[in-house]
């Protein structure tokens, strides 16, 4: 084999070694371990949502492209996870911190099904 | 998930600066998009393709080079947090052709560095795995940075 395909055999070794770290993940967040309460600040959480989430679910989280939230019945553990871990298309770790406890506060105040 | 809490502690570091990882992530790929369109341009004033560049001498060249290593280095954040920590996903055709990109990237890198080193290799071979780098990048970046700047936000 000539030497001219030295950069593809070394490049292509690359590849799969980058897809086997993919499929590790070995870095990916761990499961929240019990359903955390919603203790952030719903007012905070509805700017943090309309500025972050919005696009997505509808400034109300009426839905749009992303799936309909008020009125869904997610807990906090679960709207937790969905933020952390990513769901679908949306990717993990839109928000973080404070910013993730509040908007957590918010979804679950319009996700009660009375709503 | 192998090693627990890194993703927790990147995060953290990551939102000193910015909103969000997806955020930094978006800024980063914009920054190396950029510094990739200064390698293509050099690299045509190199290979004499434009004449609006001042000068073909050691400047380009060295313009050339730096604009790589710090595309690259602007790489890092986003491929720490896409590989190791989001994984490779399929849930839509964004997200699958951005992650069946994104694994050939540092792939193609490789290759076109030891391209520039080889010069038994034929002319065109440079070129071309400089322009298929380019395009990787710029595919990746419309389907992330570009998604999240007009689907979810425009700020850091």
């Amino acid at each position: 084999m000539g030497r001219g395909w030295r950069p593809v055999l070394v490049g292509g070794a690359v590849v799969v070694c980058v897809f086997a770290l993919a499929e590790a993940q070995v870095f990916a967040p761990s499961q929240p371990a019990a359903a955390p309460t919603a203790t952030g600040d719903v007012g905070r959480g509805q700017t943090v949502f309309r500025e972050n989430c919005a696009g997505c679910h509808g400034d109300a989280g009426q839905g749009g492209v992303g799936p309909q939230l008020a009125g869904s019945g997610l807990d906090a553990g679960q709207v937790t996870s969905a933020v952390q871990q990513g769901r679908g298309v949306m990717p993990a770790g839109l928000v973080s911190g404070q910013e993730q406890a509040d908007v957590v506060a918010f979804v679950v105040s319009i996700s009660s099904p009375s709503q | 998930m192998l090693v627990a809490g890194v993703a927790e502690r990147y995060t953290d570091l990551v939102t000193t600066v910015f909103s969000s990882p997806i955020a930094m992530k978006a800024w980063f790929a914009t920054a190396a998009l950029a510094l990739a369109g200064v390698q293509v341009i050099t690299a045509a004033r190199i290979y004499g393709r434009v004449n609006f560049l001042p000068e073909r001498g050691p400047t380009v060249a060295r313009v050339h080079r730096w604009s790589g290593r710090l595309a690259f280095v602007c790489t890092l954040p986003v491929f720490f947090h896409c590989v190791t920590i989001l994984g490779f996903q399929t849930p839509d055709a964004r997200v699958a052709i951005h992650s069946i990109v994104g694994t050939f990237l540092y792939g193609v890198f490789v290759a076109k560095v030891l391209i520039v080193r080889d010069r038994s290799l034929p002319s065109w071979a440079l070129p071309t795995a400089g322009l298929t780098l380019a395009s990787l990048l710029l595919v990746l970046w419309l389907t992330s940075s570009l998604w999240y700047f007009t689907t979810v936000r425009f700020g850091f």
